[in-house]
């Protein structure tokens, strides 16, 4: 394949992005606009000040032409964040749950509709740090208990995931390698990698 | 052999690794610089690995394989002690480039099960301390750690800095 090999099995944060881009998201219209058919999804009919739900791209767009607000997800919010990153410290072995693109989504939302959000955006993006780091930090603690085969990710969200990938893939891989040298009897054939990753 | 072309298998094949011979060869003494003479039983010289695991399998027509393998210096105990003492502080590169995959191969040959929980707690130690690294890529790059790496090792590091440095420039868009 042409493109370069740390591409193959991994995506770019970009790419992670624009996945998140298609997420949907409640928007108050400023204008009226006749629904609109596209391929992945539809865009409903907009009426001013009626809120509807439409892919964060296209809410982006509106936005940045001064056409709707955007309405924040609930989590997006300062209270909310700051009980996650309670929970994060209560529980040194487990995820707080958070959405599967809170990274990407907060990162949109701040950058280009941070006057719609409830909070002041310098307080969200700290918070959003914290999480971040003492995420990263637990994820690095469970690197200890790594095995040739499984691993749990439980509540890390899809960015999260993408960036550690490509080293606990080749950390797991060559435990496996490793693993597999030895002949145990009795036991069963086939012990595959688990791909909780994808 | 899913190695085929695997250019770290081969460099790591071709490393060599004492062995003594079983039964008296007629015209193998070069291998010890005896052009032209026999090589005598007992007999101790280092092959490539790739040869000495043949001859090792191989055997004679009275049933006695060519060669015993020895166990080489870089899995001997000392090392192996010196990796459960602290695997962080050993030395990697300088006792053998290609370390894992030559553990490897003897893990599979001797099927030495300690061996291969050594060296799965050392994957596993190593490679925390190479994350840490990756994540400060930086500073810290002429620290004696880096330096002693062996190739697989310095692919993983090669990764895990290239996914944060991704990361890190993507947030800072």
């Amino acid at each position: 394949m042409s493109i370069p090999s740390h591409l193959h099995q991994n995506l770019m944060p970009s790419e992670v992005n624009f996945l998140a881009e298609n997420e949907m998201i409640q928007i108050l219209p400023r204008y009226s606009m006749k629904s609109i058919q596209l391929i992945g999804t539809k865009i409903p009919n907009l009426r001013a000040l009626r809120r509807e739900k439409v892919p964060i791209w296209v809410a982006l767009i509106l936005k940045s032409q001064g056409k709707c607000n955007i309405v924040p997800p609930k989590w997006l919010e300062l209270g909310y964040l700051k009980e996650k990153y309670d929970e994060e410290i209560k529980n040194p072995f487990k995820f707080s749950d958070l959405p599967w693109h809170w990274i990407e989504i907060s990162k949109m939302l701040l950058s280009k509709a941070a006057d719609d959000l409830s909070d002041p955006s310098h307080q969200l993006r700290s918070i959003i740090q914290d999480l971040k780091e003492i995420r990263l930090v637990k994820s690095k603690k469970g690197f200890t208990e790594l095995n040739e085969s499984n691993i749990a990710l439980t509540g890390l969200s899809l960015l999260e995931i993408n960036e550690i990938r490509p080293f606990v893939l080749g950390v797991m891989n060559k435990l496996r390698e490793i693993h597999e040298t030895i002949d145990r009897e009795g036991e069963e054939e086939g012990e595959e990698e688990d791909d909780d990753m994808d | 052999m899913v190695d085929y072309y695997d250019i770290d298998d081969i460099l790591a094949t071709g490393e060599k690794v004492p062995s003594i011979f079983n039964i008296t060869v007629p015209g193998l003494g070069y291998l010890e610089g005896n052009p032209g003479k026999p090589i005598n039983e007992g007999t101790k010289v280092e092959l490539p690995l790739w040869l000495a695991e043949q001859l090792a399998h191989l055997e004679a027509p009275d049933g006695t394989p060519f060669i015993s393998l020895l166990e080489p210096e870089s899995l001997n105990v000392k090392v192996r002690n010196a990796i459960r003492t602290d695997p962080v502080a050993l030395d990697v590169h300088s006792i053998l480039p290609n370390y894992y995959k030559m553990a490897e191969k003897y893990c599979s040959f001797f099927s030495d099960e300690e061996l291969s929980e050594i060296i799965k707690q050392m994957i596993k130690e190593r490679s925390l301390e190479i994350y840490s690294y990756a994540n400060n890529s930086s500073k810290q790059m002429n620290s004696r750690f880096m330096l002693s790496l062996d190739e697989f090792e310095k692919r993983l590091f090669k990764i895990a800095s290239e996914s944060n440095r991704q990361m890190k420039n993507w947030l800072k868009e």
